[in-house]
C-alpha cells in the first residue's frame, strides 16, 4: 500500500473523530452542569461544603449557559468556516457570563436561609463547565483567526463579567466574599507582583544586552543562561538568600543602603537569571533574521551601522525580539509567585497564605490574577508580534 | 557534534552536580555558613537528607512517568497522518496551560487532593504534559519523509514504520525532551515541599521560615545537585544513543 492510497482512507475517519468530540464536548456541558455539583456550601470559610446540584434555584440561567456551551462546541467541531468559529466564540462568550450569574444567582439563593458565616463555593461541575466554555471560547477566537479583533472581544467580555460583579450579581459566591475582605491587600499584592515581574525582566533584559555587547563573554553568557535553567527555583532562592546575608555581614553599608537579605533583591536577581535563556534566543533570532542580500543593499545605499541597527534589523527582527520578550514575561509572572517565599510579597503571598490556612478560597484569590496576567501577557505579546510580522 | 564535545556537555554538570552534594553534608555546609559570617546552628544530618533525597527521586521519577507516558503516547497520536489538523488545537492548549505556573498547580491541587505527593504530581502533569507533547511532535517531525516512504515502499505497517524507523530516528530529539522533563519534574518536586511533600525543597522552606541558613544551604545544593546529575545522566544517554546510531 503506497502512501497516496493511505491518505484519503485516513482522513475520513478523522472527519467523523471530528464530528465525535463535538457531540461528545457538547453533552458534556449539560452533563457537568446537571450531573455534578455546581456549589459546596459550607458553615464557614474554612469548613468542607455539602454539594449542591443544579436545580434547586438556580434559575434558567444555567440551562441557557449548558445549552449555549453545548451550541458553541457543536458549532466549532461540525464546521471548519471562520464566520462559523466567531458565532461560535460569541456564543460561547454570552455562554460563561450567563453560567457565572446563574451561579451567583444560585449561592444567593441557596445562602439566603442560613447563617451569614455560610458560605457557598463553586464546586466541581461549575469549574467544569466554566473551563470548558473558555477552551471552546479560546479555540473559537483561534479558529476565527482575528487577534485584534479577539482581544477586543475579550476585554468587552471581561468588562461584562466585571460589571456582572459590580451589579452584585455574584455578590454570594465565597470569592467575591474573600475579594471583599481582602480588596486592599489584593491590589497591594498585585501592584508588588507586576513591578518584580517587569524589574526582572528589565534586568534581565539590561544583563543580555550587555553581554553581548562584550563579544569575549559571549561563550560565558551562554553557559551562565542555559546552566541556570536546570537550577530550580527553590534552591536557587535559597542560596541568594545565604550568599545575601553572607554580603550583608561582610558590607554592614549595604544594610544602611536599603538592602537585606530577605525581600525583593533576592527575588529580582533569582527570577531575572532565568529570563536570560528566552530573552537571548529572542536577541539572536532577531540579529539572523535580516537576510544577507537586505543587508548588502543597505550598505550600498550608505547607511551607517547604527543607521542599519536602526532601519533595518529593528524592523526585520522585532517579530522575534517580541517572540522572547513574550516567553520571559510569561515566566517572569509565574516565576514572581515565588518572591513570597523570600518576603518579596506578591500575589504569591495569598497564595502561600491560603495554602498555610488551608483557605481555598484564599489560595484562589492569588491564583486567579497570576493566571489572568500570564494569559494576558501571552496575548497581547503575541498579537503585536503578528502585527509587526512583515 | 565530536565525541569531545558531547564528553565536556556531560562532564561540565555532572562535576558541578557532585561539587553541590559535597556542599549538602552537613559538615561543609556548616563550614560554609561560618565562611559566610554566620554562625552555622543546627544541621540537618545526613540519614535525614537521604531520606528526603529519596522520596524526591521517587516523586519526580512518578512524575516524569506519567508525564513521559503521557506526552509521548499524544505526541505519536498527534503525528499520525491525518491527524496534523488538531495541531493549532494542541498549540492554543498548550499556551493555556503554560500560564499556569507550578506553584500555582500545586495550591491549585492543594484542596482537592489534599497535602502532600498528589498535589505536586497533578502540577507536574498540567506543566510538564503539553512541553513533552510539542518535543515529541518535534522530534517525530523532524524525521525525513523519504525515510517513511521507503519503509512504506518496503510493504512495512503503519505500526513497524513507528517502531522501527520513526521513534529510532527520533530517538536523539525524543532523548532531549524526557531531559527537560526531568529537569522540570526535579523542580517541581522540590515546589512539593510547599504542599507538604517531604522532598529536599523542605529543608530550604524550612529555613526560609526560622532563619536557619544551614539546612537551607543544604536544601538548595542538594536539590540542584540532584538536577544536575540527573541533566548529565540524560546527556549521557544522548551521547551513547547518537554513537549507537553512527555504528
Amino acid at each position: 500500500m503506497t502512501a497516496a492510497a493511505a491518505r484519503p482512507r485516513r482522513a475520513a475517519p478523522l472527519g467523523g473523530f471530528r464530528a465525535v468530540a463535538a457531540v461528545v464536548a457538547a453533552a458534556a456541558f449539560p452533563g457537568a452542569l446537571y450531573g455534578l455539583p455546581l456549589l459546596g456550601v459550607s458553615a464557614n470559610r474554612l469548613a468542607i461544603g455539602e454539594p449542591v446540584l443544579a436545580g434547586t434555584g438556580f434559575g434558567p440561567a444555567i440551562l441557557l449557559a449548558a445549552a449555549l456551551g453545548a451550541g458553541a462546541s457543536l458549532l466549532l467541531g461540525l464546521s471548519r468556516r471562520r464566520r462559523f468559529a466567531a458565532c461560535a466564540a460569541g456564543l460561547a462568550a454570552l455562554g460563561l457570563l450567563l453560567l457565572l450569574a446563574g451561579l451567583g444567582q444560585g449561592a444567593a439563593n441557596v445562602l439566603a436561609s442560613r447563617p451569614p458565616a455560610a458560605r457557598a463555593a463553586l464546586a466541581l461541575g461549575a469549574w467544569l463547565a466554566l473551563g470548558g466554555t473558555g477552551a471552546v471560547l479560546a479555540l473559537a477566537l483561534r479558529r476565527a483567526a482575528t487577534p485584534v479583533p479577539g482581544l477586543a472581544a475579550l476585554a468587552v467580555l471581561a468588562s461584562a463579567i466585571a460589571a456582572t460583579g459590580a451589579a452584585g450579581l455574584l455578590d454570594a459566591l465565597s470569592l467575591a466574599v474573600e475579594f471583599r475582605t481582602r480588596r486592599e491587600g489584593l491590589l497591594g499584592a498585585l501592584g508588588e507582583h507586576l513591578a518584580l515581574s517587569c524589574g526582572a525582566v528589565a534586568l534581565a533584559a539590561i544583563l543580555v544586552v550587555a553581554l553581548r555587547l562584550f563579544r569575549g563573554a559571549r561563550g560565558a553568557a551562554d553557559l551562565l543562561a542555559s546552566g541556570i535553567q536546570v537550577v530550580p527555583a527553590v534552591a536557587l532562592l535559597g542560596a541568594l538568600v545565604a550568599l545575601f546575608s553572607g554580603l550583608l555581614k561582610a558590607a554592614p553599608g549595604l544594610r544602611e543602603a536599603g538592602l537585606s537579605a530577605l525581600g525583593t533583591a533576592p527575588a529580582l536577581i533569582a527570577v531575572a537569571a532565568y529570563l536570560m535563556l528566552p530573552l537571548q534566543r529572542g536577541l539572536d533570532a532577531a540579529w539572523r533574521a535580516p537576510d544577507r542580500d537586505t543587508l548588502d543593499a543597505a550598505r550600498g545605499l550608505g547607511l551607517s551601522p547604527g543607521q542599519i541597527v536602526l532601519r533595518v534589523r529593528l524592523p526585520v527582527g522585532a517579530p522575534a525580539l517580541i517572540g522572547g520578550l513574550r516567553v520571559a514575561c510569561v515566566q517572569a509572572i509565574g516565576l514572581a509567585t515565588l518572591g513570597a517565599l523570600v518576603g518579596a510579597g506578591g500575589l504569591g503571598r495569598l497564595v502561600f497564605d491560603g495554602m498555610a490556612q488551608f483557605a481555598p478560597d484564599l489560595i484562589l484569590l492569588g491564583a486567579i490574577p497570576i493566571v489572568a496576567l500570564s494569559l494576558l501577557a501571552e496575548m497581547l505579546l503575541s498579537a503585536l508580534a503578528g502585527s509587526l510580522q512583515p | 557534534m565530536s565525541a569531545t564535545d558531547s564528553r565536556k556537555r556531560v562532564l561540565a554538570p555532572a562535576a558541578l552536580g557532585l561539587a553541590l552534594a559535597v556542599l549538602c553534608h552537613p559538615d561543609v555546609a556548616s563550614a560554609a555558613v561560618a565562611f559566610l559570617g554566620e554562625t552555622p546552628r543546627r544541621a540537618l544530618p545526613l540519614d535525614h537528607l537521604g531520606a528526603l533525597a529519596r522520596n524526591h527521586l521517587a516523586l519526580a521519577g512518578l512524575g516524569l512517568a506519567l508525564v513521559g507516558i503521557g506526552g509521548a503516547g499524544l505526541g505519536i497520536l498527534a503525528t499520525r497522518p491525518g491527524a496534523t489538523r488538531l495541531r493549532p488545537a494542541i498549540d492554543t492548549l498548550a499556551a493555556f496551560a503554560q500560564a499556569v505556573p507550578p506553584v500555582v498547580a500545586v495550591a491549585l491541587a492543594l484542596p482537592v487532593l489534599s497535602f502532600g505527593g498528589p498535589p505536586t504530581l497533578l502540577a507536574m502533569l498540567l506543566y510538564g504534559l503539553m512541553p513533552a507533547l510539542r518535543g515529541t511532535v518535534a522530534a517525530l517531525e523532524a524525521v525525513p519523509a523519504d525515510a517513511r516512504e521507503a519503509a512504506a515502499a518496503l510493504g512495512l505497517t503503519h505500526l513497524q514504520i513507528l517502531v522501527k524507523v520513526e521513534l529510532p530516528l527520533a530517538a536523539p530529539g525524543l532523548l532531549d525532551t524526557l531531559r527537560t522533563a526531568l529537569v522540570l519534574a526535579v523542580a517541581t518536586a522540590a515546589l512539593g515541599a510547599l504542599a507538604g511533600a517531604p522532598t529536599l525543597g523542605t529543608p530550604v522552606v524550612a529555613g526560609l521560615q526560622n532563619q536557619n541558613l544551614v539546612p537551607m544551604i543544604q536544601g538548595a545544593a542538594a536539590t540542584a545537585a540532584l538536577a544536575f546529575l540527573c541533566e548529565a545522566l540524560l546527556l549521557a544517554a544522548a551521547a551513547l544513543a547518537a554513537r549507537l546510531a553512527r555504528s
